[in-house]
């Protein structure tokens, strides 16, 4: 337990004026501009910030990890120690006893040549000078304090025989192996499904409770940062913009970035075609000059000149909130973005555009003879050959009409993504068939496909790798142009451009390379390029999840102005179902392969029927999910039953895992496969704060 | 893990079968007259086709093939057409010589050219990185061949420390035999240690960037620690494959050390029977080589299996 | 840095390499039998051999073949090494396997082994041995390109490409292969490198080029026996080799220095 006997009142962590900034060749950025704060032994205090803004490095200057490329000015102070009078040997001695760390990325923070259990133990036994023994024991009781139930396989395991969850478990017990006063965790949920992320942020929670650590919590997810932390601080472009209580925050923002910023979250609610989300122009500036005036006054839809007169100081508001704007008690909601009401279409389901029957996939791969495998049951070895895999894809079908919105909803390794690629004949299908206006694509002959592909294309969620590195922007969106003849060479200059104006983009980025871009811009270009051949139907596979909140947002707007004006058609894949919801007409939940309820947007998210899409809502949300079993992070599917059976907290019984489960069908739109009649607890579903509350304006 | 063994077993065996059939499907490509050879010039074509028809040149080349190959198996190698002896025990003890020569060198290298590039990774931006590169720059510019004659101008010649050339057996006493030795291991360990170093350093300087390192050190573990625990055993694994390499390398060294420094090893016997086209000599010696090498590289990928839990542990847990 | 010195040095050789004729103060194999053995001089700047041929001259005369040698190897073993590592990278399944277990086979030769077995049977000439060793180099450059392409495949623009229904051909040369070449740029400067200190081991043994010519290897061996007494002729023509492949060597690391930053995220 925490031995310290420092009064609780005094903060356990103390920041002011911390500076940073980082050499780069002969020029110098400054990532961290004098930002100040302080932390309470017990507290929770979340940084927020979309990338570039600096929260990572507030994390690397406590934690020493920013390597010699950087300065650091300013005071951080330590339980009342300055870090920087420390010696290296006094600041090993705290990082690791006094401060735990967790980082982004579990797959790169764990060593692959060690065990888990020997990683976890290592802090112990250089800081609390245990046995090796005593602290691999003390490092199985941390693993199962995180809900891991096999602790000893686990122990003994090697990083890369574990998935994402585990492996960010492992870490949090790690860092908590010596017990600190201090948690510190730099996107912590980030890489993870959404239903592990829930789990984790639970368990930190009872952590937190149980044992009375403080928490320093950085992430872009400001939903997460609701249900865990106490105060929150806004970071944009380096500078500290507002700072107060969390709930306050989120409820009535103060600064406009914060505004904007939760604006611009999709509302966990069906929408209609017409509402755009709210989003913020243009994009963070890269160095920002904070004394010719407020650094985020050119996106800023309140601005006046007196905005770039000068620096822009933090002030205090009533409430006990710190916020660095002059108006911050005068200024409205954020606007909204006003579309012009069209009547919405109606779907047939006759005129399809495009009809997946009964598809399926299943990955062989090339099997040698690593899959044999040598067991040895009651003292005779037997060789045997590993069972095949569960197909990716298993007996889907749907149909998308012409003009209308599907979106594809499930967790990383459902399936979605090769389903996308199945539609466009990128892969081709064990079984099923996918026809497109009619004509079934698996036997068309070779010379037809090419028509096809000149109507289907695809966008993808890597921003980094979508676009090749090698061609200009003008190069990419010449080549479809130049390939089916749409338009003759001298005029293909001005269709790139047309093309550059449709995504909003300047002419001038024809010449640009990719790595010239942002993320935001490389995505439209993406876009653009999937406009090029003048598709009819487009696969978003994850356009968005890569991307910040408030690009997010534009992009999304992007796409659904481009539907409207072309007709387009989209699969619209995303984990994320909120994003899924305000694009979408309709929505297929998909999990291992299957779809488990498909129907309109409005009948899929309340109430939720299947008890999938019900844990999907609630880990999303931002209230406190409903508690389910502790389940471990792979499930494995039964073969003949309904594949969600080994998570279900509703299961009924054995008729889960033998029984296919029957396509319960409430309406014409609306088909759920569930043994289930109704959903228990399907109470009014938890839905996101709404950002333009009814309450009186700030 | 049992998967991987059996695969890269059946490689080997598939691997040298295939290796046979190119050594003899090119040693049969000869134009010369294998039976002047043997016969001298002095001999009539009957007695030189009565030979080829003893020698059984006149069957069909599948055929051939299939008596080398189940005699080699057998472990006859054939007569050698110049010595006119058993190739077999004149191989046998010419390899167990090169075999010192090899073993020696390939001991320094892995020991002295790990250390090496450790080294010069965990100070790396410093004097002995800087040293140590310059140092391996000049050692793979140049074949092994010039450094043995550099040494043996240096050792032998002018300050006469050092027997240049020849070999001698144990039982000629511990320093003779090792004086022998000296010069031809230092020529092969020069030129491979500057190659395992410069490796070895790049893998190790990828581990101590990488982001477990960072978290350890953020853990406070001291730097000692994250050096050998941590960032050696992950920095050693991709060695294993490197020196396998090495290996190779030194197969051709050896060929050309034994030239330089005169010594009965099977490389000089090769160089010799190649000159002389000896034919059975010749597809002995290089498949004997080859094999070696098969041989290494199995081994090396066993061991690289064993220390990489990815190979070793396979599966996941959940 | 490195990219500077070294391809001023490069630059240098290939100048020399070109214009050996009109530089060289004595042909190659005239020999002045008065004049043997002499050490380096201002008439002859490194000397001369046994036959009393100006060591000088010599050497420029060898960097022709050394260069030739380097780069017709390459050429070989890029040309016919390139095209199966891509298409086995970008294929993947039977096509794959059939050429990497090809390529495991070559590989399981020792280098020199391969090359003797296929210079020992011929009579040896320049071009057999570039050949030969042009051959020996296909299965590294093979394989360093097809896990080049194996990370470019995982990048979506080449399935982006696809979805357009774009051809083979142009998927291979017009958007992986701009991707493949810088990578293969500094291979091909270990190639160079590699096949030079091959080439000389083969002449060294004897079966590279044969004498008369000025190789620097040959010379190196017909040294040899001298080397107590006229040690410059066999330490002339390795100064030689060392600056030529130090040079190579610096262009191929300061390729690396410059490309390495600008793919970015690859690393």
């Amino acid at each position: 337990m925490n031995t310290q006997s420092r009064p609780r009142t005094e903060p356990l962590l103390e920041i002011r004026n911390l500076t940073i900034r980082y050499r780069e060749g002969d020029r110098h950025v400054t990532a961290v501009r004098d930002v100040s704060f302080s932390l309470k032994p017990d507290g929770a205090l979340a940084i927020v910030g979309e990338s570039g803004s600096g929260k990572s490095s507030v994390a690397g200057a406590i934690l020493d990890f920013l390597g010699p490329a950087s300065e650091i000015t300013g005071t951080i102070l330590f339980e009342g120690q300055n870090l920087a009078e420390l010696t290296p040997v006094q600041r090993r001695n705290i990082l690791g006893r006094r401060i735990g760390a967790v980082f982004q990325d579990p797959f790169t923070a764990l060593n692959p040549a060690l065990r888990v259990g020997r990683q976890i133990a290592e802090p112990m036994v250089q800081h609390l000078g245990l046995t090796l023994a005593d602290a691999l024991g003390r490092a199985e009781a941390a693993l199962r304090e995180m809900g891991i139930d096999r602790t000893a396989e686990v122990a003994r395991a090697y990083p890369h025989q574990l998935s994402g969850g585990m492996k960010q478990r492992a870490l949090i017990a790690a860092a908590l192996a010596c017990e600190p006063p201090l948690l510190i965790l730099d996107e912590p949920t980030t890489a993870l499904d959404v239903t592990v992320e829930a789990q984790i942020l639970r368990l930190l929670s009872r952590l937190r409770a149980d044992k009375g650590i403080a928490l320093l919590f950085i992430s872009h997810n400001l939903g997460v940062v609701r249900r865990l932390c106490d105060d929150v601080a806004v970071m944009y472009a380096s500078q500290l913009v507002e700072f107060g209580n969390v709930r306050h925050v989120l409820e009535q923002p103060a600064h406009p970035y914060s505004k904007g910023l939760l604006a611009s979250r999709p509302p966990l609610a069906a929408t209609s075609r017409n509402s755009r989300l709210a989003a913020i122009d243009g994009q963070m500036p890269i160095s920002a000059e904070p004394d010719a005036g407020c650094v985020f006054a050119p996106r800023c839809p309140f601005r006046e000149p007196s905005c770039s007169a000068g620096p822009q100081p933090l002030t205090i508001i009533p409430g006990g909130r710190t916020v660095r704007c002059w108006k911050a008690g005068e200024v409205g909601p954020w606007p909204r973005q006003q579309v012009t009401a069209a009547a919405p279409p109606t779907f047939h389901r006759g005129d399809a555009l495009v009809n997946a029957t009964r598809l399926s996939k299943t990955f062989d791969a090339s099997r040698g003879l690593t899959d044999w495998r040598l067991s040895v049951t009651g003292g005779r070895p037997q060789v045997y050959r590993r069972p095949s895999r569960v197909p990716a894809v298993n007996d889907v079908s749907f149909s998308i009409s012409p003009g209308e919105v599907l979106g594809l909803v499930g967790e990383s390794g459902c399936g979605k993504s090769t389903l996308g690629r199945l539609l466009l004949q990128l892969l081709r299908q064990s079984g099923g068939s996918v026809e497109f206006d009619g004509a079934d694509l698996a036997r068309l002959p070779a010379q037809a496909l090419s028509p096809f592909r000149k109507q289907a294309q695809i966008v993808f969620q890597n921003v980094g790798s979508s676009l090749n590195p090698r061609l200009s922007v003008g190069e990419a969106l010449d080549r479809p142009l130049a390939l089916f003849s749409l338009a003759k060479p001298r005029d293909r200059t001005r269709r790139v451009e047309a093309l550059l104006d449709m995504v909003r983009l300047p002419a001038a980025y024809r010449t640009r390379f990719p790595h010239q871009l942002s993320g935001g811009e490389r995505q439209r270009v993406a876009i653009a390029r999937a406009l090029a051949t003048e598709p009819r139907f487009i696969v978003c596979d994850e356009p968005v999840s890569a991307l910040d909140v408030s690009v997010q947002a534009t992009i999304v707007n992007l796409l659904a102005d481009l539907r409207d004006a072309f007709g387009l058609s989209y699969l619209f894949i995303s984990h994320d179902l909120a994003v899924v919801a305000q694009l979408s007409d309709r929505v297929a939940v998909m999990y291992r392969g299957r779809i488990c309820e498909i129907g309109t947007a409005a009948e899929v998210l309340a109430p939720p029927h299947h008890p999938y899409t019900q844990m999907l809502l609630t880990s999303a949300a931002d209230d406190e999910p409903v508690t389910g079993p502790a389940v471990s992070d792979i499930g494995h599917g039964a073969r003949t039953g309904c594949v969600f059976a080994a998570r279900c907290p509703h299961k009924l019984g054995t008729v889960c895992d033998t029984t296919p489960p029957p396509l319960r069908t409430p309406s014409t739109t609306h088909a759920i496969a569930c043994h289930l009649d109704t959903l228990p607890d399907t109470a009014v579903p938890p839905v996101r704060a709404d950002p333009y509350p009814q309450r009186a304006a700030i | 893990m049992i998967g991987y063994v059996v695969q890269r077993l059946v490689s080997v065996v598939v691997i040298i079968v295939a290796m046979s059939i190119l050594v003899f499907l090119a040693t049969h490509a000869l134009p010369s007259n294998a039976a002047a050879l043997i016969l001298g010039q002095y001999s009539t074509p009957e007695m030189q086709a009565a030979l080829e028809h003893k020698l059984g040149f006149d069957q069909p080349l599948p055929l051939q093939y299939w008596h080398w190959a189940s005699h080699m198996l057998q472990g006859d190698m054939g007569q050698s057409f110049e010595m006119e002896r058993p190739v077999a025990p004149i191989l046998w003890d010419a390899l167990g010589r090169s075999a010192i020569l090899a073993l020696s060198a390939m001991a320094v290298v892995s020991t002295l050219g790990l250390a090496l590039g450790v080294i010069a990774a965990v100070w790396r931006g410093r004097w002995p990185d800087h040293a140590a590169s310059i140092a391996t720059y000049f050692g793979v510019s140049l074949p092994e061949f010039y450094w043995g004659l550099v040494l043996i101008l240096t050792f032998a010649s002018t300050f006469h420390l050092l027997p240049s050339t020849g070999y001698a057996g144990l039982s000629d006493g511990v320093g003779a035999f090792l004086s022998h030795l000296v010069l031809p291991v230092a020529t092969l360990t020069l030129t491979l240690l500057a190659h395992v170093a410069r490796l070895t350093r790049s893998s190790m300087v990828e581990a101590l960037e990488s982001m477990y390192v960072k978290v350890a050190r953020a853990r406070g573990l001291p730097e000692r620690l994250v050096i050998v625990r941590h960032a050696l055993r992950n920095a050693l694994i991709p060695s294993i494959t490197v020196l396998a390499q090495d290996f190779g390398f030194l197969i051709g060294g050896i060929v050309a050390v034994e030239t330089v420094f005169a010594y009965p090893g099977l490389g000089r016997m090769l160089v010799g029977a190649l000159e002389r086209q000896d034919l059975p000599l010749m597809q002995a010696a290089i498949l004997v080589l080859t094999g070696v090498y098969c041989l290494a590289n199995l081994t090396a990928d066993l061991l690289y299996g064993v220390v990489n839990p990815r190979i070793r542990y396979g599966g996941s847990i959940g | 840095m490195a990219l500077v010195v070294g391809g001023a040095l490069v630059v240098v050789l290939i100048v020399v390499a070109a214009l050996a004729q009109w530089i060289a103060p004595y042909p190659y194999d005239q020999m002045h039998i008065r004049d043997r053995f002499l050490p380096p001089s201002l008439h002859y700047l490194a000397g001369t051999d046994e036959y009393g041929r100006d060591v000088f001259s010599r050497l420029l005369f060898g960097s022709q073949l050394s260069l030739a040698l380097g780069m017709t190897a390459t050429l070989i073993s890029m040309g016919i090494g390139v095209p199966l590592g891509l298409l086995a990278g970008y294929r993947r399944g039977a096509t794959d396997e059939v050429i990497m277990r090809t390529l495991d086979v070559m590989m399981a030769f020792p280098p020199i082994m391969l090359v003797l077995l296929i210079l020992a049977v011929t009579p040896p000439s320049l071009m057999k041995t570039a050949i030969a060793i042009g051959v020996l180099a296909v299965a590294p450059i093979a394989r360093v390109t097809r896990s080049v392409t194996l990370d470019l495949m995982s990048g979506e623009f080449i399935e982006a490409a696809r979805a357009r229904g774009e051809r083979l051909r142009y998927l291979l040369v017009r958007e992986l292969l701009p991707n493949v070449w810088p990578v293969l740029m500094v291979e091909a400067s270990l190639r160079v490198v590699f096949a030079v200190l091959l080439g000389a081991v083969l002449s060294f043994l004897g079966f590279g080029v044969q004498p008369p010519a000025a190789d620097w290897g040959l010379m190196i061996s017909n040294g040899r026996a001298f080397v107590d007494t006229a040690p410059w002729i066999s330490l002339a023509p390795g100064i030689a080799m060392s600056i030529t492949v130090i040079g190579i060597s610096l262009v191929g690391d300061g390729l690396r220095e410059v490309l390495d930053p600008k793919l970015g995220s690859r690393r």
